[in-house]
């Protein structure tokens, strides 16, 4: 490509063809004034505060919309460039109310900042401000079009960034403004309040609603958000003890400018009054204040006693995935070597565990292959069993970007009427518990197609003769008969899939969450293994992470089966390393996972346990012999934000800080290791989980070489080979590790961690049909605006104050046999319990599946699930279970 | 089955979804069209790329204008948000989301006609009409508007009905052109 050449400001400077004025400028050092221009949205020219004069022909460009074309001699400072961008924001201060000493924006404001800089002060032009009403009515943004100068930065944030298609401009001239379909309040629209088009907003025309998260702010922290498992950037602005907002971190390769209603509105938890301040001991029946000492001299004599009197054995410890790297790395040692148990989980594992057996036994590499930009490259995307606008928003983003901005088709592999559905080309709906026949199928026609990728099937694979054979079941017209997927979408999907160049895979909660979920998990690494959709850019395997920090939690160790950087418990001459780094012996063989021990606590082997940040009874399956289970425990300790159902139960609750209040890393679905830094004091006298961990420790007699989070690091960079200080710089003087930091974990362009991929075939299992008795099947999944066990988010006013009660979804053919009508208030009974719950009639359900969020703190759908162990994750099932509907409330 | 399912609810329009309901409720009837000659336009267009305006302009041919309820699916077959329509929509002036009139009375607001009456020639027509600029009668027979100049001043003031251009216009002529009892004496 020939490279162009201007001048500019008497200068010469080359570009390429295509660039524009304005970025040829900033490159050269110029600065042009701009205001609509945002540098994550397409450039339109709107405000022309960036005009420069061509001196050949002397006419004023608008600088960032014009491409630079050979021979221009630009003047950015012309007398002529200076006067008419003078006169165009006189302009537009002209239409703009004179509030300025009380707007919220204040010195934020881009119009205000642009004013000042060109020394606009008083008015020559007569005002006519275009006054609009002021909406609020939602609990998160306050709109006010009076302030709107028409960039056109919210409409493109909506539909470049996050693509909802919420927001365009409506009518023309004076009338113009931007507007949702049929100029609807925002809660009925498709907004989701992601809180992005606020933080492009340059004027005081969109801001966040609350009187308190009002103003100016000096502090401004860079962390990363502690909700799903996307790990976006978001920046923290903080006035005294207070955070006023939250703003999307716009360098971030994961969120890339954006967030959602959680990120941007939901961290005023942190404030919640309900957070514990004090340690709590049980004197009785009651849980009574107690002071530090006291609390941690208990729960280390304890623990201690257990461990002397009936064996480390007898104590089990459950971290959380809400907790950092370097936190989680801790309570695995401290379980390993202090209290000497090998009984250690995690709540991520609930999710997580299939993906590890799964992709780790084909694929070789235990996670994610891929990063969200290649999500975005791909050709064809196919997503199974997510819905990644509730679960994981950045990766619905990324999804709906490359759909409606690359041209990629989306196949859906889904129940249920998702956000996706509008911008899927196809959706296919299979019955629930049948995706081993569906996905089995989809490979079966792939290779009756001849879609098979050769070179890596017959030189890098091994098992394919087998999975050939396994496959030949699963004809379009079997599979279609399992399914109630018909045999011509079926090859549609399979033509579309096998076909494409790069095609991305994405799975969620509805694949491992379900029964068998670790056999869905190889039958999915199969299709991508024969696709050859392994080891290129803008292909891969996504396995979607409901909680923060799961991935880390499980890198870090903090489970049953593997010790940090998954070195299996049962490789002796792995487990050789961690002994001679730790100076002690550990326990041989797999340990429990936390709902096995739970029913060890119950015959009585498991006696004392930990929990760090977890709630077992808010969202594992059968509540209440998870309760039965707690209750038999001798000694319980709960390290919580608040006195959760579980922490009510404990002998000792200590209280913890939350993710602001402390330092750390959080390993996000990629594998991108991300920093967490402290903004605020630890609320009462909480403290950080890691300096919990180290007192007990100490208290226990046996105290852990740390005195930092550095120095937790540092041994975890020395034992786990693929984990890496985060690449924004956490700590200096850490060792630096290869320029592209955690290139190590990804498969492209190199070979399987093991030089080859297995095919492991599957085989799909009929479930018991739904019963008389229990004639429909209750689908789980996630909500946007609940979060996790509702701990969190429940607690954050304004997330709260827009959750609906607990609702189930229904489709309209069952509705109507039941007589059910939409909003009425219905039980949903399964054979262990039944929930109480609003209905909401949706005409696109499948007829014989209602859905459900699975844990809204007002209705504990996990209590309908019966305990069911999948022996290949030892996970109890969350996926579907048969329940019926009653009309009316419990106790009716 | 989905299809006619869908097409026969386009012809009517659901309560509470048109921006025009209340404009409907005050006129009192619905407009009707042909919910299969929509499908059938929607279709030939489906799928194709930079066919908005052709598109939106044979659905007002059809309905007389855009109902607001189509516009989902007009969104769904180019591709495009519904909000996006909606915006293209209202920003061509030639574009309608409220039925019109089955006669157009376009009243001259120019310099010339102004200088010869036009605006008593409005307020003529408004009487005449029952409606003010922008509106429809009830019974859809007429819509009123005003425009800059029709380029005949020399006949000034001037309006046009449909497609037919009246001059040298005083208030009995007005009458005789629209031919109805004026609104407020005939109201009964």
């Amino acid at each position: 490509m020939n490279k162009v050449t201007i001048t500019l400001d008497g200068r010469e400077v080359t570009g390429m063809p295509g660039e524009t004025i304005l970025d040829l400028a900033r490159e050269s050092g110029i600065n042009i004034p701009t205001l609509c221009h945002h540098p994550l949205l397409s450039p339109n020219g709107a405000c022309r505060v960036c005009l420069v004069e061509n001196e050949r022909n002397g006419a004023l460009l608008a600088a960032c919309v014009t491409p630079i074309e050979p021979g221009m001699m630009i003047n950015t400072r012309s007398p002529r460039v200076l006067e008419r961008r003078r006169q165009i924001v006189e302009l537009l201060l002209a239409s703009h109310p004179d509030t300025c000493m009380v707007c919220d924006k204040g010195n934020r404001c881009e119009l205000r900042c642009i004013a000042s800089e060109m020394g606009v002060g008083m008015l020559r032009l007569e005002r006519i401000p275009q006054y609009g009403a002021i909406v609020d009515a939602n609990p998160f943004l306050v709109r006010d079009l009076g302030k709107c100068i028409l960039c056109g930065r919210c409409v493109k944030a909506d539909q470049e960034l996050v693509v909802e298609g919420a927001l365009d401009f409506l009518g023309r001239g004076f009338g113009t403004r931007p507007a949702t379909l049929q100029e609807v309040p925002f809660e009925h629209s498709e907004c989701t309040f992601c809180g992005t088009c606020v933080s492009v907003c340059p004027t005081g025309a969109l801001r966040e609603r609350d009187a308190l998260t009002s103003g100016s702010t000096s502090e401004q922290v860079h962390t990363t958000c502690p909700f799903c498992g996307c790990g976006c950037s978001v920046v923290l602005e903080i006035r005294g003890d207070r955070i006023i907002r939250a703003r999307p971190g716009t360098e971030s390769p994961v969120n890339q400018g954006t967030l959602c209603v959680r990120g941007a509105y939901g961290f005023d938890f942190v404030h919640s009054p309900e957070r514990l301040t004090t340690p709590l001991v049980r004197r009785g029946a009651h849980l009574e204040p107690a002071s530090w000492e006291e609390a941690l001299s208990l729960a280390a004599s304890g623990l201690r006693r257990l461990r002397e009197e009936s064996g480390p054995d007898s104590l089990a410890v459950l971290g959380a995935p809400t907790g950092t790297n370097e936190e989680n790395y801790l309570l695995q040692r401290f379980a390993r070597t202090v209290l000497g148990t090998p009984h250690i989980d995690n709540g991520a594992r609930l999710h997580r565990a299939p993906s590890y057996t799964g992709v780790g036994g084909t694929l070789g590499y235990p996670g994610t292959i891929g990063t969200i930009r290649d999500i975005e490259c791909a050709e064809v995307i196919l997503v199974v069993g997510a819905d990644p606008a509730a679960s994981a928003p950045a990766v619905a983003y990324a999804i709906k970007r490359a759909v409606t901005r690359k041209g990629a088709r989306l196949l859906l592999i889904e129940p249920r009427r998702t956000q996706l559905v509008r911008f899927a080309s196809l959706w296919l709906r299979p019955r629930p518990g049948t995706d081993i026949a569906l996905l089995n199928g989809l490979a079966n026609a792939i290779l009756a197609e001849g879609l098979v990728d050769p070179d890596l099937v017959t030189t890098r694979t091994d098992g394919f003769a087998e999975l050939v054979s396994t496959l030949q079941r699963y004809t379009p017209a079997a599979v279609a008969s399992l399914t109630g997927v018909t045999e011509g979408e079926l090859v549609q999907a399979a033509l579309a899939f096998g076909s494409a160049a790069r095609a991305a895979l994405v799975y969620g909660g509805g694949v491992t969450r379900a029964r068998r979920g670790t056999d869905t998990v190889k039958a999915l690494a199969n299709l991508a293994l024969l696709t050859g959709n392994v080891e290129r850019k803008g292909t891969g395997l996504y396995a979607l992470q409901t909680r923060n920090n799961a991935q880390g939690a499980c890198d870090m160790g903090a489970v049953p089966d593997f010790l940090p950087g998954y070195c299996s418990v049962e490789d002796s001459a792995g487990r050789q390393k961690f002994e001679e780094r730790w100076r002690t012996r550990l326990p041989a063989g797999r340990g429990l996972s936390a709902s096995e021990a739970l029913a060890a606590a119950v015959a009585g082997r498991v006696k004392g346990m930990l929990i760090v940040g977890e709630n077992p009874l808010g969202y594992f399956p059968d509540p209440f012999a998870v309760e039965h289970g707690l209750k038999c425990l001798e000694f319980l300790v709960v390290q919580d934000l608040f006195l959760t159902e579980t922490a009510a139960l404990a002998t000792v609750v200590l209280p913890a800080a939350s993710f602001v209040e402390k330092e750390g890393t959080f390993t996000n679905f990629e594998g991108r290791v991300q920093p967490v830094r402290q903004a605020l004091p630890p609320r009462g006298e909480s403290r950080p989980d890691w300096q919990i961990l180290l007192s007990l420790a100490e208290a226990m007699g046996a105290p852990l070489p740390f005195a930092s989070v550095t120095d937790i690091e540092r041994e975890i960079l020395e034992l786990v080979p693929f984990y890496e200080a985060p690449s924004l710089g956490l700590e200096a003087g850490l060792p630096t590790r290869e320029a592209e930091p955690w290139a190590r974990r990804r498969l492209h362009e190199r070979l399987f961690p093991s030089t080859f991929g297995r095919f492991l075939p599957v085989e799909y299992v009929p479930e018991e049909e739904p019963s008389q008795e229990f004639p429909l099947t209750l689908v789980t999944g996630s909500s946007l605006y609940q979060f996790g066990t509702g701990m969190r988010t429940s607690r954050s006013s304004r997330l709260s104050s827009l959750v609906p009660r607990a609702y189930v979804e229904v489709s309209a053919a069952d509705a109507s046999v039941q007589g059910i009508w939409d909003g009425e208030q219905v039980r949903v009974v399964s054979a262990l319990a039944a929930v109480e719950a609003v209905a909401k009639v949706c005409a696109d359900q499948p007829a014989g599946v209602v859905f459900a969020p699975l844990a809204s703190p007002e209705a504990r759908f996990n209590r309908l699930f019966p305990a069911v162990i999948d022996p290949q994750s030892s996970l109890p099932v969350l996926g579907h279970v048969a329940v019926r509907l009653e009309r009316g409330r419990l106790d009716d | 089955m989905t299809e006619a399912g869908s097409a026969s609810g386009a012809g009517t329009i659901p309560p509470g979804l048109g921006m025009d309901a209340d404009n409907l409720h005050r006129l009192g009837q619905t407009p009707v069209f042909d919910p299969v000659r929509v499908e059938e336009v929607i279709n030939r267009y489906r799928g194709k790329r930079w066919v908005l305006i052709p598109l939106l302009q044979e659905i007002q041919e059809v309905c007389g204008y855009i109902p607001p309820a189509l516009i989902p699916r007009i969104a769904e077959a180019v591709g495009m948000f519904p909000v996006q329509v909606q915006g293209v929509i209202s920003f061509y002036s030639q574009l309608h989301t409220e039925p019109r009139g089955k006669k157009v009375v376009t009243v001259c607001r120019g310099t010339a006609c102004h200088v010869r009456g036009g605006r008593s020639i409005l307020k003529v027509v408004k009487e005449h009409l029952g409606i003010e600029e922008g509106e429809t009668t009830p019974d859809l027979e007429y819509t009123l508007e005003t425009v800059a100049c029709i380029g005949v001043c020399a006949l000034a003031p001037n309006m046009m009905v449909g497609r037919t251009t009246y001059g040298s216009l005083n208030p009995s002529k007005v009458a005789r052109i629209l031919g109805r009892p004026k609104a407020a004496s005939g109201g009964d």
